[in-house]
């Protein structure tokens, strides 16, 4: 393993059960995060990539289980952890940031006790005044004003609580922050700012962050890679630059295409056509092919391998297989 | 940005808005009203927590309050409120060797006293009375004497004491206080006894005496002890055994809370006294008892609401965040959902103090609570209301002490709520 790969995801399946069946939600998905990265997670909604984030911490519990995979985070397979030693790793190299920041505070806490706590909780040697001392460094860095810390959630913005979730997942030294849809619920000024700041705390800490998203525009701005899902499935991988400029996947291709742009003067922005997979009961073959132009015969009956489509560049598409240049090219139009 | 100063919907916060809009409501809306409209909260809760302070020193020490025991007989019986009790005397010429009234009895074929009255005073019954019953002992003993008294009427008190200074009579009967007064103009003349000759009551009692002569403000004073007993102890009981069944079941699930929830729900599903009354039939009367069957009352209440917001609150995204700081299973009950439950067992506790007074009152009422020799309000009530029609003053009191102290902890409770919590402070 490289020493340049902070967290290894190799085929990780998360399974939810419900009354109609089992959901398979992340289906055989490997992954490597990159050490000082921002990498992007882009899909639609229902496409796994929550689900994705969680399994990362083993934070699921009831219907949801990791049923297969391996989870190699800094060295270490987190799989074969008892679960009870996962709030080690939760926090202290783990951190998280979620969607909405107006519950994700715990209400009848200040954020000076949140602060204090997650510190305390994980060093339980350090004393209460430094763990204090530390909160407040920590929080001029995040620009909040020391006043602030007596107050509670309720008290303060989004954009102020995001900062807090921030806050504590650098209050430990995360090595690694995930942070599922952080601006999803903020006005474009304060996203714009909170991803500014995002930046910088990365390359002030050598952060590795996972920014799960399913605004484009978010991902080009910020992310030094980006990872398309679709369907529980891992569609594309590859650097912003690359993805952007020359997307492999037909699924990306798509999504960038429903970008709205001002400059290209289109009539009507793309529609993708059909609607993403119950997964229930996902389509055989590969899982987009209901919805590809470029569809053929073989996307029908056999899964594409995910595999290095172009230098930095990977995706499961039959179209750069060569497995399937010798099999009969047909292309089907609907 | 333009829209910035429309806001419609928001209620007035300052200015005269709210003035005008207290002209359009009635008096009980105003009050209720009021804590949104100008923040009363504040003095509800100075107010009752003042009271409720002060129910709670009575119960701890209602000797240094109370006048007298609550068992002792101290005077008259059905003493309106503040009545002075009009005893009767006997007033004799000071040289004469009379003490009592059996000194005036005579041999059966002797002159029979004459004893004067003043006409319109219940001092010729309380004669007729007393003076029957030694004639009646006379007549049984072996003396001979007999007490049959002549007794004149006069028209003023004048009268009536020149006629016994003039030797026209042998005593005259009047009231003490009657006497008191014209004492000086009469200096021949002197008290001998009370007719029944027990001693002078000459003060009225603040709120009147109950049916047997006991003092009602002493029984209301010593019943506080019993009813804050009775509230908190069974309010507490239940708490601690309510509240983590509660935290448990909903935070663990499964079996457990599905087998706890059955039962606490078959609980719950008896109407609430009736299940006092089984409960306290059975263990039969006595403080102890009585806790316990209010206490079994209230489990499920706890248990059902704190389950409830367990649920609710489990699912909240900062437990989720809690769980990705590395916050262990203890810490996410104890630091997360119990701070979070915590504000509605309070006001549960409170409400619950209240309505634990009420059910051991209503326990008492029934004779099904406490000892009657136990000064309790609700004994206190049950006896009033066979003399509501003659005696107000015995049912009224005692009932207005158990208003007074529900209507005290509940507001108390409400009003610290709203303070402690957070999430209300700004509002």
């Amino acid at each position: 393993m490289s020493d340049n790969i902070l967290y290894s995801i190799k085929n990780m399946t998360v399974e939810y059960k419900t009354r109609a069946g089992i959901v398979r939600a992340v289906d055989n998905v490997s992954l490597d995060i990159q050490r000082g990265e921002i990498l992007g997670l882009v899909g639609e909604s229902g496409c796994g990539k929550s689900t994705f984030g969680k399994a990362l911490m083993r934070l699921h519990d009831g219907p949801a289980r990791i049923s297969a995979g391996e989870l190699w985070f800094d060295g270490r397979d987190l799989m074969s952890l008892p679960i009870d030693q996962m709030p080690q790793i939760r926090g202290a190299e783990i951190g998280m940031v979620f969607q909405d920041p107006m519950t994700s505070l715990n209400p009848v806490q200040s954020i000076m006790d949140h602060l204090t706590e997650t510190i305390l909780a994980h060093e339980p040697d350090s004393s209460e005044a430094s763990a204090k001392i530390r909160a407040n460094e920590l929080v001029e860095k995040l620009g909040i004003r020391h006043e602030r810390l007596k107050e509670y959630p309720h008290q303060m913005s989004g954009g102020m609580r995001q900062r807090v979730m921030i806050a504590l997942a650098l209050a430990l030294r995360a090595k690694l922050v995930i942070a599922d849809e952080p601006t999803t619920s903020l006005d474009v000024i304060v996203e714009a700012k909170f991803l500014d700041l995002l930046k910088e705390l990365q390359q002030e800490f050598g952060l590795t962050i996972l920014l799960i998203t399913h605004n484009i525009g978010v991902v080009a701005e910020v992310c030094d890679r980006v990872a398309v899902m679709y369907a529980a499935k891992m569609a594309e991988v590859g650097t912003t630059a690359d993805v952007f400029a020359n997307p492999k996947h037909p699924y990306t291709q798509g999504l960038l295409k429903s970008v709205p742009n001002i400059k290209l003067d289109e009539e009507e922005l793309f529609k993708m056509k059909g609607e993403p997979p119950n997964l229930l009961k996902p389509p055989s073959g590969c899982r987009f092919h209901p919805r590809c132009p470029f569809a053929m015969d073989v996307c029908f009956n056999e899964e594409p391998p995910f595999e290095q489509v172009a230098k930095d560049q990977m995706a499961s598409c039959w179209l750069y297989s060569e497995k399937a240049k010798g099999k009969k090219l047909e292309a089907h139009h609907g | 940005m333009s829209y910035q100063n429309e806001n419609p919907i928001s209620s007035p916060p300052e200015g005269v808005s709210w003035e005008a809009e207290l002209k359009k409501v009635g008096f009980l809306r105003r009050i209720l009203m009021g804590r949104k409209w100008y923040k009363v909260d504040w003095w509800f809760v100075v107010i009752s927590s003042f009271a409720v302070l002060g129910f709670i020193i009575v119960a701890i020490a209602p000797g240094l309050f109370a006048p007298y025991k609550p068992d002792v007989l101290v005077g008259p019986r059905f003493l309106a409120p503040n009545e002075i009790p009009q005893t009767s005397v006997l007033i004799v010429p000071a040289d004469s060797g009379i003490t009592e009234l059996k000194d005036l009895a005579v041999p059966e074929n002797a002159a029979r006293p004459q004893i004067g009255v003043v006409s319109g005073f219940s001092t010729a019954g309380d004669l007729n009375t007393q003076s029957q019953v030694i004639d009646e002992e006379l007549k049984n003993g072996t003396s001979g004497l007999r007490l049959r008294p002549k007794i004149s009427r006069y028209a003023s008190l004048d009268e009536l004491l020149t006629a016994l200074k003039n030797n026209e009579i042998n005593a005259a009967v009047l009231i003490s206080t009657e006497f008191d007064q014209v004492k000086n103009k009469y200096p021949t003349l002197r008290e001998a006894n009370t007719l029944t000759g027990e001693s002078v009551v000459t003060h009225g009692f603040p709120l009147g005496t109950n049916d047997i002569g006991q003092d009602i403000l002493s029984r209301m004073i010593w019943g506080t002890r019993i009813a804050l007993i009775i509230g908190f102890s069974s309010a507490l009981i239940s708490l601690f055994i309510g509240v983590p069944l509660g935290l448990f079941a909903g935070f663990a699930g499964g079996g457990f809370d599905r087998v706890l929830s059955l039962v606490m729900d078959s609980l719950y599903s008896f109407p609430g006294l009736i299940l006092a009354i089984a409960i306290a039939a059975v263990l039969g009367p006595s403080i102890m008892n009585i806790i316990v069957a209010i206490s079994v009352l209230y489990i499920p209440t706890y248990y059902r609401i704190v389950r409830g917001q367990t649920l609710t609150v489990k699912e909240e995204v900062y437990i989720e965040a809690a769980k990705s700081i590395g916050a262990r299973k203890n810490e996410i009950l104890w630091r997360y959902i119990f701070p979070n439950v915590i504000p509605s067992v309070a006001i549960i506790f409170s409400v619950n103090v209240a309505d634990a007074i009420l059910t051991g009152a209503g326990l008492s009422f029934l004779g099904l609570g406490l000892p009657p020799t136990i000064a309790d309000w609700g004994i206190d009530l049950a006896r009033g209301q066979r003399f509501i029609q003659t005696a107000w003053w015995m049912i009224t009191f005692p009932g207005m002490a158990i208003m007074l102290v529900v209507l005290s902890f509940t507001l108390l409770g409400e009003g610290l709520t709203e303070i402690f919590n957070p999430k209300l402070r700004d509002r």
